[in-house]
């Protein structure tokens, strides 16, 4: 069993230690600041562990928290019934034969470097949770067993690069969305040292700063210094914290929250500012727009997998859940509000990873927890509908330009080549140079493979 | 409570002798065969009638009602009459032949257990029944789950009630609709029904069951019956019960489950082929879908079993490995204190778990302060309790308990977790409106007013929301549906959104029940007051909450109750707030005191804490049922819950793990280490560094612009704050629920990388550390020693005084100043900061 960082102190992978950090403040007086000796230990490291490894990808997530509606987004049906077919009518993209929803005029211009999966489809409890579990870590939740998203998995095999996480959340996690079921962001059973890092802040506030990133003035080196080691003092005095997974949790902030703060790399990595305002405008000025700029600046700074949430709640909020009726949204506010800010940010992620050379290293994923019934209702929305969504997927080996799959003629239901939540993850895992099948220590140290032994890829991706 | 404890006492050394057989057979290793089990055969008596000819039997060796291994594949099994019965040993059942009665024997080495089996009615036809058969056939196979057919809107142009709700709607749906095509009663064996199922013709659903296998015969022998529809005569199911009850099995063992249906004509049918099971623990033992059990590691797994509306629940132990002599010692000196530990005890003895030695004097007063208070103790109170030993006065934790449940900041700490619960905060409610809806709960803390009658007084609140405060609830939840499902969270731990607009999903609630509940709330009307702020609650003679699908109103019925009577003399509320603080509700009194057990024992007996479903066993169902018990018993006094609780050896263990125990996370094997809350947390920052923390604005509703308040003088503690929008990085960062919905799941202990940096470079804690004022300063400038002043900030900090290595690390930090005015005073501040941020600080441990 691979275990990278399983279990040690303070941990700096690029052989960063703590006398590293006072040794810093020592060479200031020398004109070398802090922030230079970082540009050139990273640039170092950067030399050695390149983010355009072709074997070692990176992953962007889109989580569409909601829902999105196949027949209005992905898989129009121009020749369903009205109540069914709804108010968007298909264009054209740039892959001649693939058309998408009219509301997506930019995206449709980027089809040759994604692949539509048109017949994914889940059997679970159709509430948001069940999905988020699924598209997140390729399994429902039963039995009181929590398992990894799949970026925690990601750096539970491959450590993080450098001080930087291997798994960053932006900006929030998915909060409440009906189910009272956990969501499936954390790394689950293999335990809070491989939770992600959570932004918690809006890229898009003109304020926008990871909190409490930088001590204030006052705090210099030394103090800095002299703090933790009182700190490890006072903690050495007791062990009645061995058996807490909790206490475990905590240590585990401390230190990741002391190699950030160490790390002129990880402040840089999310200094949004430092972005041209034409290409910040070119993301959307949008919470999801700024999020997703803030990906592609993470995954180029060395994170290796950053799950953006559309969404926080589907209540009392804009998203893709249009039952129609409040507290949720109806068709024609997603398309409005909805549809734009992904349309915007999404063409442009693709682009600028394109335009960077990225997107060869980095997958970039955008996926919803499931379908829209394909009958609007009364309220004119559409309600829940697992029995057969859209995502899209691009990026790294995956090839674009294609449609993966079928629904029938109401999207209804796969009709053909159907793709459950565990095939996506196991393609994902594939994607990003993993063994799918390669197991994991699970609950209770039981051997469990990252998804089941007869859950293939999809290899027409490949 | 002296005498109390006696009692126990004597009452607890029966559980020893009683238990101590178990232990003995236990400590053998492996579970084997041993003097003391017996053979026995499950179900003990059998009816096979035609329509239902066969039944599922399973052979065990058990051992005080305890199943230790299942016998069923090796047994020798003989009927008495080959007229009667046969035994089908590859299905592992009887199946009738024709009348009469018969035994069943079964063979393991010397050991004989013997079932009896009647058959009747093989004379006639058998009856295929819609309800019993069909239906049950449908759930079971997935056709109406609600990722499927009994979708809202269907699937495929088929929708079916949600697991079978609805049979005359199903009946009707598949006889009638698609043009009849859907059974075929000439040919049985070309129904649509039956080729969609078997993917003879496309299913977008898939094969869901092979040609000539049980189920599709089922199917099969229904229609050629001409499809009976449902009957209204057929009694509906009383209970479910599944056999056996008890399991203790060693790792990698595997036993069967049988699962009976009771209906209320009194016929008891194996109902084992239709029903469902999960494990509520998989770790501990998993379970397949038809119903095999295979334990994994030591723990304790329920397994649910589900049929129709009805759930049973299995459960299954899993001893950890035999004890040391030492550890064995620890476990059967174990002490016990009240009613409490009886039922731990019992659990930790057939898990084989030692528990950890009883804490320190020092751990339990910083225990118990932090978790009646929310504060720290005072070094003056902790030298104070510290004083005397328990030698010389052996009731002093007793004696602390009740000081503190009479303490002034127990009303503080109390009355800010009840607002939790209740949601104050000036989201909805205007601010006046607010501070009289707080001042209400304030008072019910502070008088200790029994929670049944602060409930009912709650729930029956009218006339203006500004005098009687707890009118509130009603301006809170305003909606017939939002009161509705917020009242079944809050008092009963039911989660029943889902059945608004269908049948709930997970759990037995229709969409039925959920109006018919929702009716009673429909006749509350609320009107404007005079005053600013102010709002009328009264009841008026009409209104109605119609259901959204049918458009009636449905007779108004607590979930689970009888439904309001006719001539019931007063409002409906009234009614449901009758019902609901009877002595016999089977929730009430259990949804609050599992909250409380999970505020003092930091996991609930059920958890999640306010989800209290049949299907969400507890770890303790006899403790729950007895904590629940109590609270009736003594007129709904909390107080008399957290004392049982506080003054069990449960909860006054130590938090460090031995070797034994340390993978024990549910069991109470030693105290669980947790985080302290947000507001406890920075309040005990202001009370060592003697900062008071500001709190000057308060967020708008919508969370996105600040306004300057003066309701919070300086010196307001965080737990005396009664508005969750008051503004504050810290509280938010640490897991301050925001009180928007009733969910335990809003509040959040867990730590963060935010959490780390917020303390490493955040203002909150450093702005205390230097403040001119501050603690520090002033112990610098009364000249105080180093000395002095390490041994204070430890004991202000951590309730102890510093080790002695501790003590001449800080000494010889301080011994050494760098230049600079400040370099001692940054030592110290460095040196709290330490302190503050420790895990022993951070945690209740």
């Amino acid at each position: 069993m691979l275990r990278i960082d399983a279990e040690r102190g303070v941990r700096f992978c690029d052989g960063w230690t703590r006398r590293d950090f006072l040794h810093v403040g020592a060479l200031a007086p020398l004109g070398l600041t802090l922030a230079g000796y970082h540009r050139l230990r990273a640039a170092e490291l950067l030399s050695q562990q390149s983010t355009k490894d072709k074997k070692d990808i990176n992953c962007i997530l889109l989580f569409l928290v909601g829902g999105p509606s196949q027949l209005d987004t992905f898989d129009p049906k121009p020749n369903a019934p009205e109540e069914v077919r709804g108010p968007f009518r298909p264009i054209a993209t740039n892959v001649p034969g693939i058309f998408i929803s009219e509301i997506f005029p930019k995206t449709a211009r980027h089809a040759d470097k994604f692949a539509i999966i048109r017949s994914i489809y889940h059997t679970a409890t159709a509430v948001h949770d069940t999905g988020h579990q699924m598209m997140q870590t390729g399994r429902l939740f039963t039995g009181g067993v929590e398992h990894p998203h799949m970026g925690c998995v990601l750096g539970y095999l491959r450590g993080g690069r450098g001080e930087l996480p291997a798994h960053v959340v932006v900006p929030r996690p998915i909060g409440r969305t009906g189910g009272n079921l956990p969501h499936g962001h954390t790394a689950g059973y293999l335990g809070r040292a491989y939770d992600p890092f959570i932004l918690n802040a809006d890229p898009n506030d003109p304020h926008f700063r990871v909190p409490d990133l930088l001590p204030p003035d006052y705090l210099g080196q030394v103090r800095a210094h002299r703090r933790q080691r009182l700190r490890e003092m006072v903690d050495g005095a007791t062990a009645a914290f061995e058996g807490s997974v909790a206490a475990r949790q905590l240590d585990e902030s401390f230190h990741q929250a002391f190699r950030l703060m160490s790390s002129a790399r990880a402040r840089a990595a999310f200094a949004l500012n430092q972005e041209p305002v034409k290409l910040r405008d070119r993301y959307g000025r949008t919470r999801f727009g700024q999020s997703c700029l803030l990906a592609r600046r993470l995954v180029e700074a060395g994170v290796r997998f950053v799950t953006v949430n559309m969404f926080e709640t589907v209540f009392d909020e804009v998203t893709w859940d249009i039952h129609g009726s409040r507290p949720f949204t109806d068709i024609q506010q997603m398309a409005r509000e909805v549809a734009p800010n992904f349309d915007t940010a999404f063409s442009a992620l693709l682009e600028d990873l394109h335009d960077r050379g990225l997107l060869e290293t980095t997958m970039v994923l955008a996926v919803g927890e499931f379908g829209r019934t394909p009958k609007i209702n009364p309220a004119g929305g559409r309600d829940h509908h697992p029995g057969v969504w859209s995502i899209l997927v691009a990026g790294g080996p995956l090839r674009g330009g294609q449609v993966i799959g079928e629904s029938d003629a109401l999207a209804y239901a796969p009709k053909t080549r159907p793709v459950t939540p565990a095939e996506f993850a196991a393609t994902v895992y594939k994607g990003l140079g993993l063994d799918p099948h390669q197991e994991l220590p699970g609950p209770q140290n039981r051997p469990l493979p990252l998804v089941d032994y007869n859950v293939k890829p999809i290899e027409e991706l490949f | 409570m002296l005498a109390g404890s006696v009692r126990w006492l004597r009452l607890s050394s029966l559980a020893i002798v009683i238990v101590s057989g178990t232990m003995g057979l236990l400590l053998g290793g492996t579970v084997s065969p041993a003097k003391g089990a017996e053979l026995k055969v499950y179900p003990s008596q059998v009816v096979l009638t035609p329509e239902f000819p066969s039944h599922q039997v399973v052979v065990v060796e058990e051992e005080q009602g305890r199943v230790l291994r299942d016998r069923t594949a090796e047994a020798h099994w003989t009927v008495s009459s080959d007229q009667v019965v046969r035994w089908e040993d590859g299905s592992k059942r009887l199946v009738a032949l024709g009348n009469g009665e018969a035994t069943l024997t079964a063979t393991v080495g010397q050991q004989q257990a013997v079932l009896r089996v009647v058959v009747q009615g093989m004379d006639r036809p058998a009856r295929w029944s819609f309800q019993r058969h069909v239906l049950p056939t449908l759930t079971r196979l997935g056709c109406n789950s609600g990722a499927c057919h009994g979708a809202l809107a269907g699937k495929g142009g088929l929708k079916l009630s949600l697991r079978g709700f609805d049979p005359n709607s199903d009946y009707f749906v598949l006889t009638r609709q698609a043009l009849g095509r859907r059974l075929d009663l000439v040919r049985p064996e070309d129904s649509l029904l039956l080729k969609k199922a078997t993917r003879q013709v496309p299913h977008g659903g898939g094969r869901r069951v092979v040609v000539g296998d049980d189920h599709y015969q089922l199917l099969l022998r229904w229609i050629a019956a001409g499809a009976p529809g449902p009957d209204p005569a057929e009694t509906p199911i009383v209970r479910l019960e599944v056999l056996p009850k008890q399991l203790l099995l060693a790792p990698k063992q595997q036993a069967r489950l049988l699962v009976r249906a009771y209906y209320q004509d009194g016929t008891v049918v194996d109902v084992t082929p239709w029903a469902r099971f999960v494990s509520s623990h998989e770790p501990t033992a998993g379970v397949d879908d038809t119903g095999l059990v295979t334990s994994q590691a030591p723990g304790v797994a329920g397994i649910v079993v589900g049929f129709d509306t009805l759930v049973a629940v299995a459960t299954v132990t899993v001893p950890f490995p035999p004890l040391s002599e030492e550890d064995q010692r620890r476990l059967q000196q174990a002490p016990r204190y009240n009613l409490v530990d009886v039922h731990i005890q019992r659990t930790l003895e057939l898990l084989r778990l030692p528990p950890s030695p009883p804490c320190s004097d020092a751990t339990f007063l910083r225990r118990v302060y932090l978790d009646l208070l929310g504060r720290l103790p005072t070094p003056e109170e902790a030298q104070d309790f510290l004083q005397t030993s328990q030698a010389q006065r052996p009731d002093k934790r007793q004696r602390l308990v009740d000081t503190l449940l009479e303490r002034p900041e127990y009303v503080d700490y109390w009355s800010h977790k009840w607002s939790d619960l209740f949601l104050v905060s000036t989201r909805k409610l205007p601010e006046a409106a607010m501070w009289a809806y707080y001042r209400r709960i304030r008072r019910a803390v502070a008088d200790n007013e029994p929670w049944d009658r602060f409930v009912r007084d709650l729930l029956t609140a009218s006339g203006s929301n500004l005098h009687n405060g707890g009118g509130n609830y009603f301006v809170l939840h305003k909606d017939v549906s939002e009161l509705a499902e917020a009242t079944a969270v809050t008092f009963l731990g039911f989660a029943i959104g889902c059945a608004k607009c269908h049948n709930h999903p997970l759990e037995k609630w229709t969409q039925d029940d959920y109006w018919a509940f929702a009716n009673l709330f429909a006749q509350v009307a609320l009107k404007s007051g005079d005053r600013a702020a102010e709002v009328l609650v009264n009841d008026q003679p009409e209104g109605e909450a119609l259901h959204p699908r049918r458009g009636i109103a449905l007779r108004p019925r607590p979930l689970d109750g009888p439904p309001l009577p006719a001539d019931y003399p007063s409002t409906r509320r009234h009614y449901f707030a009758q019902w609901l603080t009877a002595a016999d509700n089977p929730y009430f009194a259990k949804a609050i005191v599992n909250r409380l057990w999970r505020h003092f024992m930091g996991r609930g007996l059920v958890e999640p804490d306010d989800d209290l479903r049949a299907s969400n066993p507890p770890t303790h169902p006899e403790l729950l049922d007895a904590l629940a018990a109590e609270l009736v018993k003594h007129n709904y006094d909390l107080k008399h819950i957290m004392r049982l609780i506080l003054n069990s050896a449960a909860y006054q263990r130590d938090s460090q793990p031995l070797p034994a125990n340390a993978a024990d996370d549910r069991f109470y094997s030693r105290y669980y280490p947790r985080r302290l809350p947000a507001e406890v947390l920075l309040d005990a920052y202001a009370d060592v560094t003697g900062v008071p923390t500001p709190f000057r604005f308060v967020k708008s509703a919508a969370g996105d612009a600040l306004s300057a308040t003066s309701s919070y003088p300086l010196g307001t503690r965080a737990v005396q704050i009664p508005d969750a929008l008051v503004a504050s990085y810290f509280l938010e960062a640490f897991g301050r629920p925001e009180r928007m919905a009733v969910c335990s799941c809003e509040r959040s202990s867990e730590a963060s990388v935010t959490q780390a940096l917020h303390l490493n470079n955040g203002q909150t804690l450093n702005d205390k550390l230097r403040d001119p004022n501050n603690v520090i300063a002033r112990w610098l400038r009364q000249g105080k020693s180093d000395a002095e002043i390490i041994e204070r900030l430890y004991w202000h900090a951590l309730t102890r005084p510093p080790r002695e290595h501790e003590r001449q690390q800080c000494l010889a930090l301080l011994a050494n100043l760098p230049p600079g005015p400040d370099a001692r005073r940054e030592i110290l501040e460095d040196l709290t900061w330490a302190l503050l941020t420790s895990r022993e600080f951070l945690f209740n441990h």
